[in-house]
């Protein structure tokens, strides 16, 4: 067994490195390399993916393992099952990390059962036993409470991180690159791939995003969200909106954030006519700062934001979006 | 076709969540229990597949305490045929892993099945990566989080649009197959009162503690309880984040007004970039 902790790097659907891989590997280094007396490595997994390795050492990793073949250039769970599996039967990491997107969750449940490895997902905290059992803390019952999850002492202990909750913080490494041939059989991929639709958004994605702005109910109309829009638009922030409204056919599902939709965890979230039921709370109570907007002064998300502003959202935002304009422009 | 539904209880999304005196669990007292949101579209699009068809079998599948039996009835009432509970009160704690192994070896033993339906994530545990370690348990794909299902004219291949970051896609792949369900892929029906009445008539097998081959899946009965198979919660807790809780408001009434409106936006500004330093 190696005291290696590695970080799959997560890419995006246009191979540049996801955010959320420079918050696990700086997270790492922080809380685990030293009590562990381990090594930060990065993983690439995918074809043509090498010239990555040094954007992850950029964030600390003194090694990045690649694995480069034909068969990972599109994404599919088996392929990239036999990647990984293969990887950590030769070099039997401790710790394994990556983020928690729909492509770690999609395919690390596979590499832990192969593993025999404990995954514990959506991690909002990270650190180690004295005697060094990796122990977590991750939302239960609907971020209703925070457990903490200790591993037992197997190994290696998986873990997946909750996107923007760890700072991404630069320690410049020149990596060791070390290249990996698995053999993966083209028999073993069982999912082809018929179509792939990308969204052309100039917005961040929610689940990434630093701000976020979203809407509720209070808005009345799809055609009024564009209110939310240019809002966000002013601020580079990503456009949500409460089950309400998508209930109601506003917009569309993509853009639900809650229980039911997306988790988010931005620095700031501004919520617009949205009540903020339980729900909402669920999807978007671990941002750092919350700001509401909404007529009603009994709405229950004014006893659980950090600024409000009681009123009509029609006369306000328009106001705000032109302040956040005004403002942006000096800087 | 027999299709296996893979279903789990939970706490009502509105439940008040409090911590058990023993501090790493809930208090499970005046909890409303329900069937997993994802799960309930997961039973309902098995239901819609045998009706298409005309023929074929929906099983349910649990593993959890004795008051998980609610959950099977109310899938067997929406139209199921019959239901597996792997039953112990210690199973209320078991961990994803497994959960996973003891689930698939049950699915092994029915036999032949052609599908395996289950929600996108559990809302209690809140992690999908249960019915992902099945399949793969099973050897069969897995397509997850997904908006909508297509069965071949042959019934040997699945076409699923799933929910990317960034987009969407569609795949497919070969039957038997695992699917987790995404909101957005029907709409649950009700169950009927004379679905009701005939669910309390659909069989239930009842998998007890002793009737698990441990061995064989590398676990033991602690293992399966709160001491878990790779990992134990230590403690739970209620997260109280404080608020700033400034809200801004008008003179006369609670609305702002008029000229208050532009101020109470420059206040927001204001507090946003010099208290709260976001912007």
């Amino acid at each position: 067994m190696s005291n290696e902790i590695w970080v799959v790097a997560d890419l995006t659907i246009g191979g540049d490195v996801r955010k959320v891989t420079f918050e696990a590997l700086s997270e790492a280094r922080r809380k685990l390399v030293g009590k562990l007396g381990g090594q930060l490595c990065g993983v690439l997994i995918g074809s043509g993916v090498s010239a990555l390795a040094s954007e992850l050492g950029k964030y600390g990793a003194e090694k990045v393992y690649v694995v480069e073949n034909e068969l990972l250039k599109d994404y599919t769970p088996e392929a990239y099952t036999v990647a990984l599996s293969e990887l950590i039967k030769k070099h039997n990491p401790y710790i394994v990390l990556a983020g928690n997107t729909s492509v770690s969750q999609d395919f690390l449940p596979r590499v832990a059962a192969r593993a025999e490895a404990g995954l514990a997902v959506d991690c909002i905290d990270l650190d180690l036993t004295d005697d060094k059992r990796l122990v977590v803390k991750r939302y239960k019952y609907s971020a209703k409470s925070i457990a903490t999850v200790e591993f037992l002492d197997y190994k290696p202990m998986m873990a997946t991180i909750r996107p923007n909750v760890f700072k991404p913080e630069e320690d410049a490494k020149n990596p060791e690159v070390v290249s990996e041939s698995v053999e993966i059989k083209p028999e073993v991929i069982w999912t082809k791939i018929v179509e792939v639709r990308r969204k052309e958004s100039p917005r961040p994605e929610l689940t990434e995003a630093d701000r976020i702005v979203s809407g509720g109910r209070g808005l009345g109309s799809g055609e009024n969200f564009k209110l939310i829009f240019e809002l966000a638009d002013a601020i580079g922030a990503a456009a949500g909106a409460s089950r309400a409204a998508v209930d109601s056919g506003f917009v569309p599902y993509e853009m639900q954030v809650g229980q039911t939709g997306k988790v988010v965890s931005p620095t700031l979230y501004i919520a617009i006519g949205i009540s903020g039921s339980i729900q909402h709370f669920a999807g978007m109570g671990s941002s750092k700062v919350i700001v509401a907007i909404n007529k009603d002064p009994d709405a229950p998300i004014f006893q659980k934001c950090d600024y409000g502003i009681v009123g009509d959202l029609f006369e306000i935002v328009p106001v705000l979006t032109e302040e956040f304009k005004k403002l942006l422009a000096q800087q | 076709m027999r299709i296996v539904v893979i279903v789990r209880q939970t706490p009502d999304t509105e439940a008040k969540i409090k911590v058990a005196p023993s501090g790493d669990t809930i208090d499970t007292e005046g909890i409303k229990w329900i069937v997993n949101p994802y799960d309930e579209f997961a039973i309902e699009e098995a239901i819609r597949i045998k009706e298409k068809l005309g023929k074929g079998e929906v099983i349910l599948i649990t593993m959890g305490p004795a008051r998980c039996i609610e959950a099977l009835r109310t899938g067997l009432a929406m139209g199921a045929d019959n239901a597996i509970h792997i039953k112990d009160e210690s199973f209320a704690f078991t961990d994803p892993y497994a959960l996973a192994k003891v689930i698939a070896q049950e699915i092994k033993n029915l036999g032949e099945i052609n599908l395996v339906l289950t929600g996108k994530k559990m809302i209690d545990e809140e992690t999908g990566q249960v019915g992902i370690h099945v399949a793969e348990e099973l050897g069969i794909p897995h397509v997850a989080i997904v908006t909508k299902v297509e069965l071949s004219s042959d019934l040997t291949k699945v076409t699923c649009q799933k929910e990317i970051e960034g987009g969407q896609m569609v795949v497919e792949v070969p039957l038997p197959a695992l699917i987790t369900c995404e909101r957005g892929l029907n709409e649950p029906r009700y169950a009927s009162l004379p679905g009701i009445m005939k669910a309390k008539k659909k069989p239930v097998k009842e998998v007890t503690i002793d009737n698990i081959n441990l061995e064989a899946l590398g676990l033991t009965k602690e293992a399966l309880g709160p001491a878990g198979a790779r990992f134990r919660v230590t403690k739970l807790e209620v997260p109280q984040i404080q608020r700033r809780l400034r809200i801004l408001k008008g003179k006369q009434q609670d609305m702002v007004k008029g000229d208050e409106v532009a101020e109470a936006v420059r206040e927001l500004v204001r507090l946003l970039r010099e208290e709260a330093k976001v912007i």
